[in-house]
């Protein structure tokens, strides 16, 4: 009982007071609730293939969303990772296009490509915050300008493909394309491969003593500069490992999903993971969850465009409110707790 | 004869927290122009009961009438530190003119009312700037401002000089008569009893004794306090001497707080005690210690690979991570050390020993060891900082005020546990602005002031009088 009033109080409530506020919106907008809420449930979790294309999104949101989990809880801003998913599957992609071998190396070597270049992404802040102290929200945030301008350059020219219309490299060999997880979708094992990196980083936080160094870093850096904690390193490594989840995920949608590289793969999934990570507490099994409702959102957006004739753009309102009322119940719950015991 | 009414007046408080009763049925009168002595042991809920009557925290039941504003000093300050000292004292109530603030006006109400209070203070320095004894007239200055009747103090002389104790007094002294109802919640029990008129003492949550002060003693308070007889120090054990620690002329921070020219040693089995008055550097001298500030001069340990144990003076900032658990922070700067660290995993369950040894050690009162330390009682967290700091034999041993903010029977125990680790070979360097705690534990003492040594006293040539008087800058 008293956990349920927690819930409600807590993200669920949260959630559900969005989905009022948003409801009122489309009152306002003269369309009725109800339907514009049918089609969003419908169009996501419908039937099979609307089930599959909301995982995909899921999929493309808990890798970013992971990785911002990991900067934040060592108290490093990083919101970045739209550009170190986008390197990360630039990487994959550019290496993919011309890349042969049997299935299960050719999809290793390519998510570690993924891997490395959001890690050498992210790491471009981390060095220059940890060498310079170089406010890391603004490199990361101007790191996805350069990002997406490098990406822009390199498939309109180099890396362009020659047999395509669009700014695309070549499509990837089709042993290299990661085995789907239900078969006739766009769900591949991408989705699985997430969930263990979300298991990953609880060990990692829980058990290692990098996460040990890592949370005291973010919770009470003077404390962990007192007790050994190696900062600029810690902050270093924070960030390229963060930058690494993000691109991880990044090549999973091009071996997934769209099986080539061009710039529009992402319509901003590192932004909205940023709201995933925080709607999940940071906490990598929440996070998963907290990915898994956003993926309703994204997927049920276009289906409650189609149907509904709500602008698919009310979804980016519900997750905005979900946002402002999670912040405004921190900031309440902080206020009535401030007092010492 | 009618009874005076009294300035504040709580009736049948109780609160509790997840797993603690914290405050059990008390019953309390504050009267205009007394000042009123709370003591108790850590976590007995002083601090619980004073945020109850100041309004910050709500009763269970019971309840609290005032004859006017209740003003709080807490125990740790709330001030914003990049603000000045005149920003901090009128925050939310800066006299405006049009849409702006008077910072002219301003500053004289500040002066003014320091003046008033026999408080010196500048009023446009900034407080993350000001020592510690400083930043507390700031709080207390603060409070002064909105003219409270009541006016309650948490632990107001924890950080303070000997010499700032007495001007501290002074003030209250003066404001009492001139009809504040003043309570100050403290473990200090010698203050207790040359400045309250009466004490109320609390255990477990209720008041258990309530004595004119005039009509008793400190043996007696302090019997009810712990609810029993006081523990015994342990004794110090003739040991052997071989070097450990060396600072050599060593040069470092700037402005008052500078340390200039500091050459000392530590030899393992002893206590090297550092007499001074807060703000003579010591703070300085911890960090060049630690390693923590660049220095000139050279700072050498016997060997590369001396274990150390710290207690660092900020236990809120330096020495705890606030939202983990009491296992989670019995390993924090040990994480890489064998026996923690288990290639790159932390072994949890040599984690929870430790915090279990820490707890029994040192009588840590928690809930539970998954209890997250912002729950706990200032000086049980203090006592956290300091079980850590001893536990897995160390060699060298940094204590800056180790009995900060702790009662009398904890700060006994924490005095015998630094006394054990000399006994055990440990070389102690303790810094302390309580002199009887360095008098009490020092093999040898040195005096700071002014960022250097001004005089070093070993075994019989131990003199207070001339302690005291070279910390005050007085060649002795």
């Amino acid at each position: 009982m008293i956990q349920l009033r927690r819930a409600l109080g807590g993200p669920v409530g949260a959630i559900l007071l969005a989905f009022f506020l948003a409801a009122c919106a489309m009152l306002v907008a003269g369309v009725s609730p109800l339907d514009g809420f049918s089609a969003l449930f419908v169009g996501s979790l419908g039937g099979r293939q609307q089930i599959a294309e909301t995982l995909v999104q899921t999929t493309a949101l808990l890798f970013p969303a992971l990785g911002i989990s990991l900067a934040f809880r060592a108290g490093l801003f990083n919101i970045g990772a739209e550009g170190q998913l986008l390197i990360g599957a630039l990487a994959c992609g550019a290496v993919g296009a011309h890349f042969a071998a049997p299935t299960p190396l050719a999809i290793f070597v390519l998510l570690a490509c993924g891997f490395v270049g959001g890690g050498i992404w992210g790491g471009i802040a981390g060095w220059l915050r940890a060498q310079f102290n170089a406010n890391e929200i603004i490199s990361t945030l101007m790191l996805n300008f350069v990002a997406i301008s490098l990406a822009t350059y390199l498939v309109s020219g180099p890396l362009k493909s020659p047999a395509a219309v669009g700014a695309e490299t070549a499509p990837l060999p089709a042993a290299s394309w990661l085995p789907l997880l239900i078969p006739d979708t766009r769900l591949s094992i991408g989705l699985i491969i997430a969930i263990l990196a979300a298991f990953v980083l609880r060990w990692l936080f829980t058990r290692t003593v990098f996460g040990y160094e890592l949370r005291a870093s973010g919770e009470a850096p003077d404390a962990a500069r007192r007790n050994g904690v190696n900062m600029p390193r810690t902050t270093l490594l924070a960030l390229t490992l963060s930058g690494a989840i993000a691109g991880l995920g990044g090549a999973t949608i091009v071996t997934g999903v769209l099986h080539r590289f061009n710039t529009q793969l992402s319509p901003g999934y590192g932004y909205t993971a940023i709201a995933v990570a925080l709607v999940g507490d940071l906490n990598p099994l929440w996070v998963c969850l907290a990915a898994f409702g956003f993926g309703i959102l994204e997927a049920g957006g276009l289906a409650m465009q189609a149907l509904a004739d709500v602008p698919k753009d009310a979804i980016h309102v519900i997750e905005g409110l979900i946002i402002l009322v999670l912040a405004a119940r921190r900031y309440i719950a902080t206020r009535a707790e401030a007092a010492p015991i | 004869m009618s009874a005076p009414q009294p300035a504040l007046r709580l009736r049948g408080i109780g609160r509790s927290f997840p797993g603690v009763r914290a405050v059990d049925d008390v019953d309390l009168d504050l009267f205009a122009g007394e000042i009123h002595a709370l003591v108790g042991e850590n976590g007995a809920g002083k601090s619980t009961l004073a945020n109850i009557a100041f309004g910050a925290l709500r009763a269970d039941e019971g309840t609290v009438e005032a004859a006017g504003t209740v003003g709080l000093v807490h125990q740790h300050f709330q001030l914003v530190g990049r603000l000045s000292v005149w920003q901090n004292v009128l925050l939310g109530r800066e006299p405006r003119r049009g849409w702006r603030i008077d910072a002219r006006q301003a500053r004289e109400r500040v002066s003014g009312l320091a003046q008033q209070n026999g408080l010196e203070i500048e009023p446009d320095a900034y407080v993350d700037e000001l020592p510690v004894g400083v930043q507390q007239r700031v709080e207390l200055l603060r409070e002064l401002e909105r003219e409270p009747a009541v006016l309650l103090l948490d632990e107001p002389t924890a950080a303070l000089a000997p010499a700032e104790i007495d001007s501290f007094f002074k003030t209250i002294t003066a404001l009492a008569q001139r009809g504040t109802a003043i309570m100050i919640v403290t473990h200090k029990l010698q203050e207790v009893i040359a400045y309250s008129k009466r004490v109320s003492v609390m255990r477990h949550g209720r008041i258990t004794g309530r004595f004119e002060t005039a009509a008793t003693s400190i043996d007696e308070i302090a019997r009810a306090m712990v609810g029993g007889d006081l523990p015994t120090v342990a004794q110090r054990a003739a040991v052997t001497h071989t070097p450990c620690f060396r600072m050599e002329n060593v040069t470092a921070g700037s402005g008052g707080t500078a340390i200039r020219g500091i050459s000392l040693e530590v030899a393992a089995g002893e206590i090297v005690g550092i007499a001074g008055v807060e703000g003579n550097g010591q703070t300085t001298l911890t960090d060049a210690v630690a390693g923590m500030i660049p220095h000139t001069g050279t700072v050498t340990f016997a060997s590369a690979q001396v274990r150390t144990g710290v207690i660092p003076q900020d236990r809120h900032r330096e020495g705890l991570v606030l939202g983990w658990s009491i296992v989670e922070n019995a390993i924090l700067g040990r994480q890489r050390s064998r026996g923690i660290r288990r290639g790159v995993m932390i072994d949890r369950q040599a984690a929870r020993e430790d915090a279990q040894r820490i707890v029994r050690s040192l009588d840590v009162r928690a809930a539970s060891l998954d209890a997250p330390v912002k729950t706990l009682s200032g000086g049980n967290q203090q006592k956290i900082v300091v079980g850590r700091a001893l536990l897995g034999d160390p060699q060298f041993v940094l204590a800056y005020q180790p009995t900060r903010g702790i009662d009398v029977g904890a700060a006994a125990l924490v005095q015998s546990r630094l006394i054990e680790a000399r006994n055990a070979g440990a070389a102690v360097l303790l810094i302390s602005f309580e002199l009887d705690e360095v008098l009490a534990l020092a093999d040898r003492v040195l005096v700071m002031y002014r960022g250097a040594i001004a005089g070093s006293f070993s075994g019989a040539q131990i003199d207070r009088a001339r302690i005291g008087r070279l910390m005050a800058g007085s060649a002795a």
